[in-house]
């Protein structure tokens, strides 16, 4: 008799975690943004705040529970501006919303992504979570997200919406999320002055042709001139190309592209881009050989060691090298500068352009308007995250900026290396869109595996045009 | 007392509810939906399209699929002679009288086998690193900076790169199912052979091959279900690059998948994976069978 009660103990129990394990695995956290840098000081922010920010708590009839996924983990919040405003204004509004559970699945970037997709696909997205511009057309049409055309445009903040932060996460003039984290550049050049100097180029070259007489010197240095990591197939597109294409076709091209109003992939201007990358990845010696086989977090390391003289990246490696130099070598970190990705002797256009944008906007699952007041909660959460609150905070305190304009940011009291990146990013220079923002994963996860081998010289510009296209005629 | 020891059709049938349910979930579902979901077009969503065998006709024209496809059955190649092979022969050594502390060969042979695939891929991703990594650095030193190569960027190298961690992970595991079943060979055996004048080499291919024979076609079964279904260490290690050069089936399932959104053929992708592994594995076993049953 014991035996049986045992055995069906024991099963029971197993069902149960079998079971168990199946469920969701999202953690719920009273606080996410304890552990992040100057809590108090975003406390003071946010009682200072009046009427329809989070401290009107009492607007909100909704009480339970409500979900939002997202990818600001503590440890990337360590040095990274967006993540740690979105975590902190986050916070803030659960502290002012007691009534309301928020229940936060946070996950590391790479795998936001395969979750999310793997969710939509499932159609078991949660009330909130972070939409990718490259989504919005194929997940707006399977009804996925729900369109806050109106709620937008009746946002309390509407009037300060850097608009064209919009365009990503537009489709057929509906507009379904709200643009959110920083505004970064995904393609910088970031140098180290002193070692340019001493290569004879007070700043960095606006030309190719010129980097390429620099790396002779460079290499008999047996310094790397220019490091660049493409291991992870997407960097050759988001910090390279999107930029690089921008030179040969001009922003009409791309907008055309998006619009599918007759712009292909195969036209000559971009097949030249395409090109032009190759000769500068395979005939010249300017980058790093290994390229190809490092990520960019590899690559960036070889200019903190200083065993290269250049880096191209986004603004997550900007914020990382910065942070990194100024800890560990302050004077390398005093020599750090900013330029735009050198214009090829070929190209026309925009000599001095870099790809900035908002890559993710906070979007909400269409399912959420079945019930009006957690659909209400989720609006305010939304457009509370992505609000004054949070520009306010990463303008002060990492000068970066977000969906809303901060009026007259004091740079002063910034170190040179960020009012030089600030100005750089949003000030000095003219701004493209971020390709893989845009049209679909399905058209750039074949572009971004060709373009692997273009850069190894295995394919011809032609063919990965040919290919890119292909897959934009049969998924776009 | 036979009653005790054989409990009621009731209790035998609740133990095996348990593996059974388990196996029905996360087996036999999983492959039935795979089935189905293979013939729609399904981007993600809610919205499915039924296109009968279209994804399947596109998968027998896709040269990506076939070239993992490839891959896939070099890796298992190459792993059977090098992770049993060499398993194998590492087993006639520390059997042999004259190996020393057999117990610490026998654990740090297996140790290995004990750790994640991720980080064996990060750790020969160090080994093969063109600036860090150790043999870059020993070519360096023997004067030979000119064999200095990226790697992981070779795209006729690198499949075999990517193999080498395989193998190593491996060869411990292959060790210990290839060791207990020399141990359950009569020393007698051995012995008399001893007597009679055979050398390691005789002994090893006319008395300890033909012995455990079994053991062995478990070993090549377990080494190529194995391989038809690599992913890890490689998608740490390349994720498929540089191209598609290191590309296995099941990844390229996951980034047709979730990489592209892709749902419907990403299932059509694994239900193929899982007729080739089947044919492969079905076909190397009568192909096994039928040689030793020659010899016999």
């Amino acid at each position: 008799m014991k035996k049986k009660v045992i055995s069906i103990l024991l099963s029971t129990a197993m069902i149960a975690t079998v079971l168990g394990g199946c469920g969701s695995s999202s953690e719920t956290t009273d606080a996410p943004a304890a552990d992040t840098a100057a809590p108090a000081e975003t406390t003071a922010a946010a009682e200072t705040t009046d009427g329809d920010t989070a401290g009107d708590a009492s607007a909100l009839a909704y009480a339970g529970e409500l979900e939002i996924m997202h990818y600001s983990t503590s440890e990337e919040s360590q040095g990274n501006g967006g993540s740690d405003g979105f975590r902190t204004v986050l916070a803030d509004w659960d502290a002012a919303h007691p009534d309301i559970t928020l229940t936060q699945n946070i996950l590391a970037n790479a795998e936001y992504k395969t979750q999310i997709a793997t969710l939509a696909a499932a159609d078991d997205l949660p009330d909130v979570f972070l939409l990718q511009g490259m989504n919005t057309i194929e997940w707006a049409k399977q009804g996925l997200v729900l369109d806050l055309t109106d709620t937008i445009k009746s946002s309390p903040y509407y009037a300060d919406y850097n608009t064209a932060y919009f365009t990503p996460f537009t489709t057929e003039d509906k507009i379904y999320g709200f643009p959110c984290l920083t505004g970064g550049t995904c393609t910088v050049v970031i140098y180290d002055k002193q070692m340019w100097k001493d290569a004879g180029y007070d700043t960095f070259p606006s030309t190719w042709e010129e980097v390429e007489a620099a790396s002779e010197y460079f290499n008999g240095q047996g310094i790397t001139t220019v490091a660049f990591g493409n291991g992870g197939k997407w960097q050759a597109n988001s910090d390279f190309m999107s930029t690089l294409g921008n030179r040969y076709t001009g922003p009409e091209w791309f907008a055309s592209l998006i619009a599918k109003d007759g712009a292909s992939f195969e036209d000559p201007e971009f097949v030249a881009a395409l090109a032009e990358t190759q000769r500068l990845f395979t005939e010249t010696s300017i980058f790093n050989p290994d390229y190809n086989a490092v990520t960019n977090e590899d690559a960036r390391e070889y200019y903190i060691a200083g065993t290269a003289a250049a880096f191209i990246g986004g603004n997550w490696d900007e914020s990382y090298i910065a942070a990194t130099l100024q800890e560990s070598d302050p004077d390398k970190w005093a020599n750090i500068g900013f330029a735009v990705l050198p214009q090829p002797a070929d190209a026309t256009k925009a000599p001095t352009s870099q790809n900035i944008g908002l890559g993710y906007a906070v979007a909400i699952n269409s399912k959420v308007a079945e019930d009006p007041d957690k659909l209400a909660a989720a609006i305010d959460l939304a457009e509370y995250i992505t609000g004054p609150e949070f520009s306010t905070f990463v303008a002060e305190k990492y000068a970066l900026g977000g969906l809303t304009k901060v009026a007259d940011v004091d740079l002063s009291g910034f170190d040179q290396i960020t009012q030089d990146f600030y100005n750089w990013s949003y000030v000095d220079t003219e701004t493209c869109e971020i390709y893989d923002s845009y049209i679909n994963s399905a058209v750039w996860d074949v572009f971004n595996t060709d373009l692997q081998d273009l850069m190894n010289g295995d394919k011809t510009p032609e063919e990965v045009a040919a290919n890119a296209q292909a897959a934009y005629e049969a998924n776009y | 007392m036979l009653r005790t020891i054989k409990p009621k059709g009731w209790v035998v049938a609740l133990y095996l509810l348990v593996p059974v349910a388990l196996f029905v979930f996360t087996v036999f579902m999983p492959l039935i939906t795979a089935l189905v979901y293979s013939f729609f077009e399904w981007k993600g969503g809610p919205n499915k399209t039924f296109i009968g065998l279209e994804n399947y006709v596109t998968l027998i024209h896709d040269a990506t699929f076939w070239e993992s496809f490839w891959h896939n059955i070099y890796l298992v190649i190459v792993c059977i002679i090098g992770q049993i092979g060499i398993a194998f022969v590492l087993v006639l050594l520390i059997n042999s009288k004259y190996v020393k502390l057999k117990g610490i060969h026998r654990t740090f042979g297996f140790f290995p086998s004990t750790i994640a695939a991720v980080c064996i891929g990060l750790i020969w991703n160090m080994i093969y690193h063109y600036q860090y990594g150790i043999i870059n650095w020993f070519l360096k030193l023997i004067g030979r900076p000119d064999l200095c190569k990226v790697w992981l960027n070779e795209p006729d190298l690198v499949m075999l790169l990517v193999s080498i961690p395989l193998i190593w992970q491996y060869i411990g595991y292959y060790m210990v199912i290839i060791m207990s079943a020399i141990a359950s060979i009569d020393t007698e055996i051995f012995e008399s052979a001893e007597i009679d004048g055979a050398n390691g080499i005789q002994r090893a291919f006319y008395i300890v091959l033909p012995l455990i024979k079994n053991t062995m076609i478990v070993c090549l079964t377990l080494c190529i279900a194995g391989n038809m279904k690599a992913f890890d260490n490689i998608y740490v290690m390349t994720a498929g690059g540089p191209g598609t050069s290191s590309m296995v089936m099941a990844m390229y399932g996951y980034q047709i998948s979730f990489n592209q959104s892709n749902m419907g053929y990403g299932s059509c992708i694994s239900v193929g994976i899982f007729v080739l592994s089947l044919l492969v594995i079905g076909g190397s076993q009568k192909l096994l069978n039928t040689l030793t049953k020659e010899k016999d």
